[in-house]
């Protein structure tokens, strides 16, 4: 990805950073912050693989948008940063949760639309008329499967899939420490259409 | 297929195919993939100890079949043809399994991609009279799979489901 366009979605996701941020916090009851980790377009077999392959399964929510930025945001962590996020939000002490109960998957369900709803929202006005139209997600999906097979189901979801994909990175920390969960936005083709410069090729400007 | 009590598949780089990509060898080794709603679509031929092994991704190619092993139509023929070159054959007898297909979200109506994939991949296969052998698709969960070179079994290890091995 050339500077200009990397600045340009930087700044674009900083926006939902920070509101995404403000939400988390206000969710949880405590300090939070969201961090853009990286903006990448990456060949679709890299992609598949930015979850990691581990022998553990991971959890994850995802939302299908559509919308002024369509496309797949998905809220994914390993079991354990999961759980324990259910247990912020249950106010329970960490290590209550030890399986994923209906409450325990309701808790993190309800993160991912709150958090990604933000998120997506605020880039909606940092694009100005581009965004005027808002976002419409989906009710997220939890699902609990292979890393691997976590992100090759949200590349999956694209209706045109292309053999490089634009994705954005989040990285979470609470209460000032890292947690072991992250964001990934994965536009569709009309979604990278609004995001960028008018050509619409990330690899263009 | 067989339930067996066997442990779960490691994780290894060196002979893993990557997503929409062909892997093939001949005389010994393991064939390694994981597959959602994508299909790993397994060619064996027993007489020269021969696998190929294709990421599907896709259906149909609607023309554009690059890289060849990403799409149903197009990864078919050209396992077979690399899986004939590799072991020195004009032709190949070959049988095959089918592995994946599951559907990861359910945020569009009509068929899955993962079943269209499984679907197009029979038909091929029965286009061409390769027999399929064995089978574990569809669902909702990943599935990583490792497939013996020499016998053709092929182990799968289903997402919160424990292995299984289809000989």
């Amino acid at each position: 990805m050339k500077d200009a366009t990397n600045h340009r979605l930087t700044v674009l996701f900083h926006h939902g950073a920070a509101d995404a941020s403000s939400a988390l916090a206000k969710w949880l009851g405590r300090p939070a912050t969201l961090s853009v980790e990286r903006m990448d377009t990456l060949p679709i077999e890299e992609a598949a693989a930015v979850m990691g392959s581990s022998e553990t399964l991971i959890c994850g929510c995802a939302m299908r948008i559509d919308g002024a930025i369509g496309g797949l945001l998905l809220l994914a962590a390993d079991d354990a940063a999961g759980l324990s996020l259910a247990d912020t939000l249950l106010e329970r002490p960490t290590g209550t949760s030890t399986s994923w109960g209906d409450l325990e998957r309701s808790a993190v369900i309800e993160t991912a639309n709150i958090v990604g709803c933000a998120y997506l929202n605020a880039i909606c006005a940092a694009l100005g008329p581009a965004g005027a139209d808002g976002i419409l997600p989906s009710p997220p999906v939890f699902l609990r499967d292979f890393p691997e097979a976590v992100m090759e189901g949200v590349l999956m979801e694209q209706p045109v899939l292309s053999d490089i994909v634009l994705l954005a990175r989040t990285e979470f920390r609470i209460d000032g420490t890292p947690v072991r969960c992250g964001l990934v936005f994965l536009p569709d083709a009309a979604g990278v259409a609004a995001l960028l410069p008018p050509s619409g090729d990330p690899e263009a400007t | 297929m067989s339930q067996a009590d066997v442990p779960p598949i490691p994780a290894r780089a060196s002979d893993s195919v990557a997503i929409g990509q062909i892997g093939i060898a001949v005389g010994s080794g393991v064939l390694r993939t994981f597959v959602g709603s994508c299909v790993g679509l397994v060619l064996h031929a027993r007489s020269r100890r021969a696998a190929g092994l294709a990421h599907v991704m896709l259906p149909a190619s609607n023309g554009k079949g690059t890289p060849p092993g990403k799409y149903a139509d197009t990864a078919v023929a050209e396992t077979l043809r690399l899986l004939c070159a590799a072991a020195g054959e004009k032709s190949l007898s070959c049988t095959a399994k089918l592995v994946g297909g599951a559907t990861m979200f359910a945020f569009h109506s009509g068929i899955p991609i993962g079943e269209q994939n499984v679907l197009a991949l029979e038909r091929i296969l029965g286009d061409l009279g390769i027999p399929i052998t064995g089978r574990i698709c569809g669902g909702s969960h990943g599935r990583r799979l490792a497939v013996d070179v020499v016998t053709g079994a092929v182990t799968v290890e289903t997402a919160g489901h424990g292995t299984e091995t289809l000989v």
